[in-house]
């Protein structure tokens, strides 16, 4: 399953997605037209933390266009409570109201959901349902919910730790008694919302008639998603349908089954009607979903040429109010792959997830974003206190060809990967050495410079060994189904949920070379829970490797039966002479392919129509079905390097230049491939300086309710992206192909921060907290300016 | 509910309805027009994507109200191609792979439709100056400033008297 | 995020807009380029129960030369200023600053008058009127006054303005022959509200320094035109040391307001730093221009 000759795989293919996404007919959520549709509007608490005495709605009830006004003690009877309880060593379970019936627990916390004619009716309304609330102390840090006298979040936990999970690899106290030194670090990363350009929303259809729901929603995961959505109402699963159309951006945000959400299709079941809900902007940032909000020290043992003895890791992650996911899911991915690239086998890791008065948690392109800046800015750490080259730190301890597959400490294995070469690529290219010089010219006319360098090993498509050695009810396998028309046409589908990653296109790569047609006759089908087989849709970076790989797999089941068929159609006694290419039945003769007079559409129309003339022991139709299993954990990898200016008198950082060399085994489509990238990194970048989820310390309060507060970086603040791709291919892989898409994220953190740190170097300055405001790195600056002239008088 | 008659021309067409003149433009373009290519992304003119044309300038329709627009031309992406034919603009992003979940798209295409036509020959300091008014989450703006200095550029090749 | 309902007028003349005033005081805002206003009535920040939409009123969008000075109409837009050629050459510091903006399609919509009377603390334009000493005209039914610019900016988000009363027009004196000017605005993201924003107009005689304005916005609840600070400073040759000593004692005399996000001390460091800045290019232009 490695190196094949691809016609489709890897070539540039201008996606079919654009031609109605550019030109304003794309389809997304908003966008459908459903008649007589309720539109839905959520009262909120403006507490981080209270007790809700009343709701009193009778003023609102009265006003134009409202037709029903909801609490949580109406879905209390039409919705099971959410119980959150995977059977994980160390984490507690939780169950949660469908609405809060009690207590609100962050502020935007929706309390009440209005029914009215049209959203502006229904935001009119929804001012006037008065909600009497008993404040509570808010518990608005991590450190907060860590205190033993802390308010509780949970009543029904004894205390605020969700998640307390710790381990030990080899030996690792030894290791730090008999070292020559032990470095502590440390990295704090702020809060972080997904903001996708398209909020939430959907619309929940009750047929009455036939007890169906027929739910519309922008969802990364149909299936799992319908699942749910079901269990939750306590209906059939066969009696709900889950479609999602054209989706604006998802980045992990749309996978969960929001109260929001559920709400609606509860509501529509009441009533009989159509209900939707589009979500505004304002609610998306006090109430979705967030993320990235991780504590983490490390402390190294090192021998005097700085190679790694031993590691601890300690992290502490501020969950917010409800667990929309298991609350370890996304600090245990952390704890496991922080070692990365490098041979570390003694290593110990403490991991503690809290609740606290913000909302909830749910994973963010990359949810272990925070791995790559920990382990490099740890071994940058590890350069300083020795007096070593950062690279050279990296190089002697980063595994060399030789040593793959290697087994982490916590049993990861590391196959088809290459740290060594994408560091060597990235050094070159952006010439390490003589920008060194021009470091030191630059800091004597005053310029302050700074190179940052970062390598990533990115876990990619979770296969089902992972869940279950994490402990996680969950599988990672996939599932596809190809059939091939009677005209010749061939219709394809798999699980996934398409949020802009270009499936349809270079899905259709690869059942086009794993049959041997043009992509131009496939159609890939995505998102109807009807019509998709059911798969485990779109997240950590699977749509390439187990989609891809799933369908590819499939393709060339059917290209077998399909020649087979040939093979009886043309008098041969088996199809080893025989290939299918653009949908022609070719022979080879003395080393040539010629054409044979039989088409795919040729065969398609025998299988349905004239199934007698099939070979003996053949079913009639050309349909086929095929369920795959990726390896536990496929890794694909990258090395970034950034140059920065920092301005020591602003604080304010400038990018000069960003390169990556990235290894990601078969590209699908390498210029998809590329625009992930693009966005991974940029997402890095513009969470690391400027996106910041802020709730008040002493309130609880969310400080960040529109896009004024929410920065998000502009074409303006990013620089040109230097892509260099170096291909491993996976040999455990159909087609050799690897996961990708967030590696970006991690790298462009971890680069960016030791490029300031370099760029600040000669005052001893080491930033320790993200984002990078100027506010932040002119304060370090001042007070080392300070220090050095106290110092020198 | 204080609903007016409103009539609109928009993308050529005089389009009437009723509605409160609160409405904002935006919904009034999505709902009574029937136009739903241009997009809600934050309805507080930070994001970029609702920008529509108005008497031919890049105009936020979430703060403005439809009834304002009365009397004046409103031009959505509807006008500017079609799936069959995609405008030179539309065309170059296809090309250069400047979307990936399209909702931006629409805001950034009327955004730059009217900025070639003043500015046939920008930067990429200029193109990235002039797009910093519009939020992309997916495509890190590479490809999109690409396809904007390559439909530029093929634009000028194409009308060789406005250089 | 949509508006609570209200009124919508739209009057066709000034006259019908200053009768809809004041019949409709204090109920009535006025509505211009909507770029400020928009997102507050989307936010159900303002709840005015009547809008006054100025948008007609296009006599109002001028640009006039008046001989000593340049009268600008409350209605133009960031983008003519941006454009003009008759401010690039009289007035060029309204030019730097309303091409700084927000965002291209901001500029197509917003208007002078409009930030003016909405006067958040961190506008360009109040900057520039202050820094500029700026006249404005504000006119009701029954008649018209004129009121300067440091008297017509009260407080963060307040003016002068009575209920029923509208901007007209402002009036900016013409630069003098050897002038020149420029805005260091610093922000977090390009087209951001300036953190700490310097407008300054220096004017030369020979090598020394005819005349100085400078203005600092973000130190204060309005922009603050130091004179009784710049004014020692004139008549003195303009040179580096110069420079430092201007922005010793701005940064000195100002007061900023103290936050846990952004500190006084920050501010303060900002101002100094975008004073030398903003004076640097002044002085590097009026060199170019040296007879």
């Amino acid at each position: 399953m490695t190196s094949e000759a691809f016609v489709h795989i890897g070539s540039h293919q201008p996606r079919k997605e654009d031609a109605r996404l550019l030109t304003g007919h794309g389809r997304y959520i908003d966008d459908i037209v459903v008649s007589g549709a309720l539109h839905a509007c959520f009262v909120r608490s403006p507490h981080a933390h209270a007790e809700i005495l009343s709701v009193n709605m009778g003023a609102a009830l009265d006003m134009p266009g409202v037709v029903a006004i909801y609490t949580g003690h109406d879905l209390a009877q039409w919705t099971t409570r959410h119980r959150m309880a995977p059977p994980i060593d160390g984490l507690r379970a939780m169950e949660m109201d469908t609405l809060p019936t009690t207590k609100v627990r962050f502020q935007g916390d929706p309390v009440a959901c209005v029914i009215a004619t049209n959203r502006y009716l229904a935001e009119d309304a929804a001012e006037q349902v008065q909600v009497d609330y008993a404040v509570l102390p808010a518990v608005s840090t991590m450190w907060q919910a860590l205190a033993s006298d802390a308010p509780r979040v949970d009543n029904d936990l004894p205390d605020n730790l969700l998640s307390h999970q710790h381990a030990v690899h080899g030996d690792v106290a030894g290791a730090m008694a008999g070292a020559h030194r032990v470095i502590e670090s440390t990295f704090s990363q702020h809060r972080q919302t997904h903001l996708p350009i398209e909020t939430r929303g959907c619309i929940a259809d009750w047929d009455v008639g036939r007890q169906h729901l027929n739910f519309q929603v922008g969802t990364q995961v149909p299936h799992p998603y319908r699942t749910t959505l079901a269990a939750r109402l306590r209906l059939s699963e066969s009696q709900v349908s889950v479609v999602s159309p054209d989706v604006g951006g998802g980045f992990g945000q749309k996978i969960a089954l929001y109260r929001e959400e559920l709400t609606v299709a509860a509501v529509s079941m009441q009533l009989g009607r159509p209900v939707r809900w589009r979500e505004d902007r304002m609610e998306n940032l006090l109430a979705s979903s967030q993320a990235r909000e991780d504590f983490c020290r490390t402390r190294v043992a090192v021998d005097a040429q700085g190679r790694v003895l031993a590691l601890d890791l300690e992290i502490v992650e501020d969950f917010g109010a409800y667990s929309f996911y298991p609350g370890n899911y996304l600090a245990r991915v952390v704890a496991m792959i922080v070692t990365g690239p490098y041979r570390i086998a003694s290593y110990a890791y403490d991991v503690k997830v809290v609740l606290s008065n913000k909302v909830g948690n749910g994973p963010m392109r990359a949810p272990m974003s925070v791995t790559s800046w920990v382990m490099e800015g740890t071994l940058d750490a590890v350069a300083r206190e020795l007096g070593l080259d950062p690279v050279a730190v990296r190089r002697v301890n980063m595994l060399r060809p030789d040593e793959l597959p290697y087994t982490m400490a916590t049993g990861e294995v590391l196959a088809d990967v290459s740290p060594n070469a994408t560091m060597d690529g990235v050094l070159a290219a952006i010439g390490y050495d003589s920008l060194r010089e021009r470091q030191v010219q630059a800091r004597a006319q005053g310029r302050w410079l700074g190179i940052g360098v970062c390598n990533v090993v990115e876990s990619t498509t979770y296969g089902s060994k992972f869940y279950k050695s994490a402990g996680i009810a969950g599988s990672g396998h996939e599932a596809a189904w190809i059939r091939i028309e009677p005209s010749g046409a061939v219709n394809a589908s798999v699980g996934l949920g398409a949020t802009g990653q270009g499936y349809e296109t270079s899905l259709a790569n690869a059942v086009a070379d794993g049959l041997g047609v043009s992509p131009a006759d496939v159609r890939v089908l995505l998102g109807h829970t009807d019509i998709a087989p059911y798969g485990m849709g779109s997240r950590g970076a699977r749509g390439g490797t187990a989609g891809g790989g799933t369908l590819y797999l499939c393709a060339q089941q059917a290209r077998t039966a399909v020649l087979a068929i040939a093979a009886h159609l043309l008098g041969l006694a088996d199809a080893q002479a025989l290939r299918l290419l653009e949908s022609r039945v070719q022979q080879q003769v003395e080393d040539r392919w010629q054409d044979t007079a039989l088409t795919l559409a040729d065969i398609a129309r025998v299988a349905y129509l004239d199934p007698l003339a099939l070979p003996p022991g053949v079913s009639p139709g050309l349909e086929f079905h095929l369920t795959y299993e990726p390896p536990p954990m496929t890794y694909s990898n990258a090395s970034h390097a950034c140059v920065v200016e920092v301005d020591g008198a602003t604080g304010a950082v400038h990018i000069e230049r960003y390169v990556v060399a990235e290894d990601c085994g078969t590209v699908l489509s390498p210029v998809v491939v590329e625009g992930q990238q693009h966005g991974a990194i940029a997402m890095g970048l513009s969470g690391s300086l400027y996106e910041h989820i802020e709730y008040d310390s002493a309130t609880g309060q969310n400080l960040s309710g529109s896009l004024a507060d929410y920065l998000v970086a502009t074409s303006h603040e990013l620089p040109h992206f230097e892509l260099i791709p170096m291909h491993t291919p996976n040999r455990s892989t159909p087609a050799g192909i690897k996961g990708m898409a967030e590696g970006g994220v991690m790298g462009a953190i971890g680069a960016l921060s030791n490029a300031v740190n370099d760029a600040l170097a000669h005052l001893g300055v080491v930033v320790n907290q993200q984002p990078l405001t100027p506010m932040y790195l002119r304060g370090l600056i001042r007070q080392a300016q300070q220090n050095t002239n106290k110092a020198s008088t | 509910m204080n609903e007016q008659r409103i009539t609109l021309t928009v993308n050529g067409r005089n389009i009437e309805f009723e509605a409160e003149p609160r409405k904002l433009l935006l919904d009034a373009l999505r709902e009574d027009c029937h136009l739903s290519g241009t997009h809600a992304g934050c309805e507080h003119g930070v994001c970029g994507a609702c920008t529509v044309l108005v008497d031919g300038r890049p105009t936020r329709s979430c703060l403005c109200f439809a009834i304002q627009m009365e009397g004046h031309e409103v031009q959505t992406i509807e006008s500017v191609g079609t799936p069959q034919k995609l405008s030179v603009l539309q065309q170059a992003l296809h090309e250069c792979h400047g979307l990936q979940c399209g909702f931006c798209t629409p805001g950034i295409v009327m955004t730059f439709e009217a900025y070639l036509k003043d500015h046939p020959e920008p930067t990429e300091a200029d193109i990235r100056e002039v797009l910093s008014g519009n939020l992309c989450r997916c495509t890190g703006y590479q490809n999109i400033v690409a396809a904007i200095a390559l439909a530029a550029r093929r634009m000028r090749e194409a009308s060789p008297h406005d250089q | 995020m949509k508006p609570a309902a209200f009124t919508y007028h739209r009057p066709a003349t000034l006259d019908e807009a200053l009768a809809l005033m004041s019949d409709l005081a204090p109920e009535a805002k006025p509505l211009a380029g909507g770029q400020s206003l928009g997102p507050m009535l989307n936010m159900r920040l303002a709840n005015p129960a009547h809008l006054v939409d100025l948008n007609d009123l296009t006599e109002l969008g001028r640009i006039r030369d008046l001989g000593d000075a340049i009268e600008v109409g409350a209605l133009a837009r960031h983008h003519q200023l941006a454009d003009s050629a008759l401010l690039s050459e009289h007035c060029p510091l309204l030019v730097q600053c309303a091409q700084s903006i927000g965002h291209y399609a901001i500029r197509q919509r917003g208007t002078l008058g409009g930030s003016l009377a909405h006067a958040d603390p961190a506008a360009q334009l109040a900057l520039a009127a202050i820094t500029l000493g700026a006249t404005l005209t504000l006119v009701r039914r029954g008649g018209h006054r004129e009121l300067a610019a440091l008297d017509f900016l009260q407080a963060a988000m307040t003016t002068a303005l009575l209920p029923d009363e509208l901007l007209l027009s402002v009036r900016f004196p013409k630069f003098a022959a050897r002038e020149a000017s420029a805005l260091r605005l610093f922000s977090r993201r390009h087209g951001d509200f300036g953190i700490v924003s310097v407008a300054t107009c220096v004017a030369l005689d020979g090598d020394r320094v005819s005349r100085l304005r400078l203005g600092v916005g973000g130190v204060a609840p309005v922009p603050q035109r130091l004179d009784s600070i710049t004014r020692p400073f004139e008549q003195q040759r303009a040179n580096a040391a110069w420079v430092t000593a201007v922005a010793d004692a701005v940064a000195q005399a100002v007061q900023p307001e103290d936050d846990p996000r952004i500190p006084a001390e920050y501010r303060r460091e900002l101002a100094h730093t975008m004073v030398v800045r903003a004076l640097d290019s002044a002085l590097q232009q009026l060199k170019k221009t040296r007879p």
